[in-house]
């Protein structure tokens, strides 16, 4: 490659940036938490009574007003605030807790790893849908609780996904030569197994950020959260309980049930990008498949192609 | 003369890449006469197996064919078409692969796995086709009540045979061999391979061999090509080739391959007189065992890798432990440099100073002092980080250089190792270095810490022959500059012989024989040590062969 001197974070930097379904998800997911900043200052106040309930969009109010008469546009957009922060904060604690239970069982084998592994599996069988339902309704409602009810529930997965990759790492000889040499194990870890994980712990955090805030919506849509909160998942509970469905005002549900798709979808993407960028394989088969001519490839034949140069 | 089994002409591969596509075969022309036994070799990276690979059409884009012919019974294989390719395919041409555990499926017998070509390729079916494989059984010498075995229930030799024979199931006129017994020990590589002449005596087909041991080849190849970057180099009768060969390449080729017998020719420095070795061991291994445990709740059981294994290393000396795999030999390294712990027994490193195998947590002034060179260069380097890294993190830790000093120490270090500049070398990420400079930065990382002994665990084997000498002279030249003593592991007795002043033989984790390395060599006394240095000498064909021949002649009466 034209940049052979750089790290490989560089490169793979530069190939997020340069893979157009990366670039596609993080220029979303930019939007999004721009709007959701700057919620507050650009659009009328979410949860102030300003016109009839449940009209139809207008010209004063974009996408109409739901059965408290409320602003739908400000909703949405304010509904991303608490909605994002509550998942990104979870997919981040995620993989922090996974990557610390994980990689120190998967480092240390032995007590450390049977103890550990009993954690992480007696996390795994605990049902995560009731578990959560019961949690939520139980303790006090608030961000606080769900981001610690999702961390709970969604924790053990990444942690056993972690420690076998960081198990494989363990038996690499570039781990040997550090030990031999007498580096301390904390610094090998973070030091030197990290940043080979990197691509691995990036993806498990958009993984969990998308499930936190599927998860998130979910419980609050069933009325588990704080329902004086505007969130998404709160507009939707409230659409669900103004009949938005049975009264066709689909407005009501509409922009809060696409935004949380597309936040989704441009999370996906970044996955996908990220993958394409940091396997090899990906790597060489995006660019094979631009230089072969395609009816000359068949499975397991070399393909010939004579005046290829 | 058109009796040529196959005819290669102008051929050239490439692998599409994001910048210019790599040549990786080259307008390479060769033709395979019936019954001759061709010899393809080169190193890592010289195309040697992509050639085989697009003979066979079997690579996969990135790979693509740019040009030439590849004309089997008047056909070019290039032009025909796809049905056609998967007809011509073991019919006319079958390969036997490096490694007979990959190219086997784990979970059919080798009664299946034979079957199943006879019945996609042939109209043996039922009786006739169980007699086929029984008779293909015995043509590679293993017992019919196998039949029914699954790939792991057999050894590695007994794989690699039922590989041959399924490459043998259809008789085709070619048989293209890649490095078919590179994954095998040496004695059961002797064995295999006479097997394969044998069985091209008695049926007469036509073998591609390819290698990267040039050594091997010559002992029974016909004719020799050798090919370097994508192109031939050189083609010739082996025993040209033997004569030293006409290509500077060939010349390096051969003057690298040292010989376990005869006298011992020139080529590493040897231990200077004036080097006294002391008379207090630096190391000490008594009664070293260490067994794996197999905690499986039905069938928990333990092997034993070492078995009381005792020996003693004094200052400034190379010792080599030689042994196949499976021999303990990497296990030893391991426990030396504590990696792991043993079962029981003793390490002293100086004296009694250290009775590490009891301590839980290894001393860090141990550390200091063992250091340890792997045999994979590349997986024992950090892809993440740059050479600066790999040698700056020891002496941090150890804190032997003064920081603002490390810049100049490390410059020096990998100069020492001879890569010039420095400089530039610190600044480089594994991927940006050829294997050999790879090696060089991990010696030079086990060097820079000034330790008193280094464990270098094959340091050479993942290496292109080339370059082996070049490493192990670095060994032998820090030896003497700065008094190092070497732990040598391999499972080469002919580079042990010209690194070690003593070798000690190891077999199923326990030692066979020590010696003097010349000693041990010229006169051994335990019948394996003699097997080993007849494997590992020329002229070890001749005598099996003959050997079996007899046999077979005692048969038959």
């Amino acid at each position: 490659m034209d940049n052979n001197q750089d790290s490989i974070f560089t490169r793979w930097i530069i190939g997020i940036l340069r893979n157009r379904k990366a670039i596609t998800g993080v220029v979303i997911i930019f939007l999004f938490i721009f709007l959701a900043a700057l919620g507050p200052f650009i659009t009328q106040d979410p949860t102030a009574f300003l016109s009839t309930p449940l009209s139809p969009p207008s010209w004063e109010h974009w996408l109409g007003t739901n059965g408290q008469g409320q602003d739908v546009l400000a909703q949405t957009i304010s509904g991303a605030r608490q909605t994002l922060l509550v998942g990104f904060t979870t997919g981040i604690m995620v993989v922090l807790i996974g990557a610390l239970i994980g990689g120190i069982s998967g480092y240390y084998s032995g007590r450390i790893d049977d103890f550990l592994s009993l954690l992480i599996n007696v996390f795994l069988v605990m049902p995560g849908l009731p578990l959560m339902v019961i949690l939520a309704s139980w303790l006090p409602p608030g961000p606080a609780t769900l981001t610690g009810v999702l961390v709970l529930t969604g924790w053990a997965w990444n942690a056993r996904v972690i420690r076998s990759q960081m198990m494989t790492f363990r038996s690499r000889d570039f781990v040997s030569a550090a030990i031999v040499s007498g580096e301390h194990n904390i610094r090998i870890i973070v030091l030197e197994i990290m940043p080979r994980m990197l691509s691995l712990l990036a993806s498990s955090f958009i993984g969990a950020s998308i499930y936190a805030i599927g998860a998130q919506v979910g419980l609050e849509f069933l009325g588990l959260g704080d329902v004086s909160t505007v969130t998404w998942g709160t507009n939707l509970y409230w659409a669900s309980n103004d009949m938005a469905l049975l009264t066709g005002s689909w407005w009501n549900f509409v922009p809060t049930g696409l935004s949380i798709a597309i936040v989704s979808f441009a999370l996906t993407l970044i996955n996908f990008g990220i993958d394409e960028v940091t396997n090899p394989r990906l790597i060489a088969e995006r660019v094979w498949r631009e230089k072969i001519p395609i009816d000359t490839v068949v499975n397991g034949i070399t393909p010939v192609v004579k005046d290829h140069e | 003369m058109n009796n040529s089994v196959i005819s290669i002409q102008n051929l050239c591969v490439n692998y599409i890449t994001p910048g210019d596509p790599v040549k990786a075969v080259n307008d390479v022309s060769f033709e395979i006469q019936q019954g001759e036994i061709f010899g393809l070799v080169g190193e890592s990276g010289s195309g040697k197996s992509t050639v085989v690979q697009a003979v066979l059409r079997t690579l996969p884009p990135p790979a693509v064919i740019t040009g030439g012919k590849v004309i089997i019974n008047n056909k070019d294989i290039l032009s025909i078409s796809n049905t056609e390719v998967l007809q011509y395919r073991w019919k006319q041409i079958s390969i036997v692969m490096q490694s007979a555990l990959n190219a086997l499926n784990p979970v059919l017998t080798v009664r299946e796995q034979i079957e199943d070509v006879l019945k996609e390729h042939s109209d043996l079916k039922g009786k006739a086709a169980e007699d086929r494989t029984k008779e293909l059984l015995s043509l590679i010498d293993i017992d019919v009540s196998r039949l029914d075995s699954y790939p792991h229930q057999l050894s590695g030799g007994m794989r690699q045979r039922v590989v041959i024979a399924i490459a043998l199931a259809l008789m085709p006129p070619l048989i293209i061999m890649d490095e078919p017994t590179t994954a095998l020990d040496v004695i059961v590589e002797r064995e295999i391979l006479a097997k394969i002449i044998e069985l091209r005596k008695e049926l007469g087909f036509t073998i591609l061999f390819i290698t990267h041991d040039l050594n091997l080849l010559l002992e029974f190849a016909d004719r020799v090509a050798i090919m370097k970057n994508g192109r031939l180099v050189e083609l010739d009768k082996a025993q040209k080739i033997r004569s030293g060969g006409k290509h500077d390449y060939t010349q390096k080729l051969i003057r690298s391959l040292p010989s376990a017998s005869g006298p011992r020719e020139k080529g590493l420095l040897p231990k200077p007189k004036s080097l006294v070795l002391g008379d207090q061991p630096i190391l000490e291994v008594q009664n070293l065992s260490k067994s794996f445990y197999d905690s499986g709740i039905f069938n928990p059981r333990s092997i034993d890798v070492v078995n009381n294994v005792s020996f003693q290393v004094f200052p400034g000396e190379i010792i080599g432990l030689v042994g196949e795999s499976g021999s303990g030999k990497s296990t030893i390294a391991k426990l030396i440099t504590r990696l792991i712990r043993p079962t029981s027994g003793d390490i002293f490193l100086k004296g009694s100073n250290l009775k590490i195998s009891e301590a839980r947590r290894v001393p860090l002034e141990y550390r200091k002092q063992v250091q340890m060179v792997f045999q994979d260069p590349f997986g024992s380097l950090n892809s993440v980080h740059t050479v600066y890294h790999h040698l700056a993190r020891p002496l941090l830790r150890h804190q032997l250089i003064p920081e603002q000093k490390l810049f100049d120490y490390i410059n020096e270090m990998l100069e020492t190792v001879g890569l010039r500049p420095g400089t530039t070398f610190a600044e480089k990420f594994p991927h940006e270095m050829s294997g050999g400079e790879r090696q060089r930065v991990a010696i030079a990382r086990a060097l820079s810490l000034s330790p008193d002994l280094i464990i270098a665990d094959e340091p050479t084997s993942m290496l292109d022959v080339s370059i082996r000498m070049e490493i192990l002279e670095i060994f032998a030249r820090m030896r003497i500059e700065k008094n190092l003593t070497i732990v040598f592991i391999t499972h080469d007795l002919a580079s042990a012989r010209y690194l070690a002043d003593r070798i000690i033989v190891l077999q199923h984790g326990s030692i066979v024989e020590e010696g003097i390395a010349e000693d041990l060599i010229q006169s051994p006394k335990e019948e394996y040590t003699k097997q080993l240095i007849k494997a590992a000498s020329p002229g070890w064909l001749k005598s099996l062969s003959f050997n079996n021949t007899k046999e077979k002649d005692v048969n038959h009466v």
